[in-house]
């Protein structure tokens, strides 16, 4: 018998059937229990594992904002400020960044984050100024809008 | 300037076995024609006689990865498909990317910790002032 090498000695050696059954149970390694070691168990977890992990994928996009939103809101509070009242002046004063931006920089970037809630901060104020004032002051200089055009 | 990753591509094929047919018509015909397309690309046909296994085409890239790609039963113009395929990858594992981003220096303003935000007499330690 010429071995040429010991790769192709094992596969000859070996059934089909072996690398059919190794082809599922190779998904299944991490589980708990017989339905790592045993095939009839594991087909039926593999399967409704892949069935999870297709359904999961439009949950941790609800999962991950949900994160960041806490993220900030903890964040904003630190500097004194509420989690609505934070993005919803962010959003007047037309800084249009996303809740990932946003709880990314609050982690890596704390002096930008405290900058940020000082502008929705003071734009808040403005927004008090406006609405209870309603006199013949002038608008406030972070309400002012620029147009795109 | 662009360097391509595929060091060489091996052909084994048998010259008897008919599930190499289309090997060995890729051999007489398009290979030439691949290999002036790609100079920079080595081309070995090894043909091994007798029944031996299947045929593989097999690349090997700089960073030291081998893939084998079956091509028994294939024609000439899917394995130059192939071929083709392979010399634009790259020798990276083809595994899910985690992010698609990364960076070494995440922080530029100095990451935040439970102390950053609070007065700075709490982390502070000045020299010891004389009770005067």
């Amino acid at each position: 018998m010429v071995v040429l090498s010991a790769a192709r000695w094992l596969r000859s050696r070996l059934s089909e059937r072996f690398w059919r059954v190794q082809e599922v149970l190779k998904y299944a390694r991490h589980f708990r229990g017989r339905k790592n070691r045993c095939y009839k168990l594991a087909v039926r977890s593999v399967r409704r594992a892949f069935v999870r992990s297709t359904k999961a994928r439009r949950e941790k996009k609800r999962f991950l904002r949900a994160l960041w939103i806490t993220r900030i809101e903890a964040a904003s509070l630190e500097h004194g400020l509420k989690y609505p009242a934070f993005i919803s002046n962010l959003v007047k004063t037309q800084v249009e960044l996303n809740r990932k931006v946003l709880a990314d920089l609050a982690i890596y970037e704390p002096k930008t984050f405290k900058s940020l809630a000082a502008l929705a901060q003071r734009r808040r104020q403005e927004g008090f100024l406006a609405a209870l004032g309603d006199g013949k002051e002038p608008e406030g200089i972070f309400s002012r809008i620029v147009h795109h055009h | 300037r662009y360097v391509r990753q595929l060091q060489r591509l091996q052909l084994l094929f048998s010259p008897t076995a008919a599930d190499a047919r289309g090997a060995r018509q890729f051999v007489e015909e398009a290979a030439q024609d691949f290999a002036r397309q790609h100079p920079d690309v080595v081309l070995y046909v090894s043909p091994h006689s007798g029944p031996g296994p299947a045929p593989v085409l097999r690349a090997e890239y700089l960073n030291g990865t081998v893939r084998e790609e079956l091509i028994a039963s294939k024609t000439s113009e899917e394995i130059v498909q192939l071929a083709t395929k392979m010399a634009n990858q790259s020798g990276l594992d083809i595994i899910r990317i985690r992010k698609p981003f990364h960076t070494d220096n995440p922080s530029v303003q100095g990451q935040w910790h439970p102390l950053t935000n609070k007065p700075s007499i709490l982390t502070v330690q000045g020299p010891r002032l004389q009770p005067q």
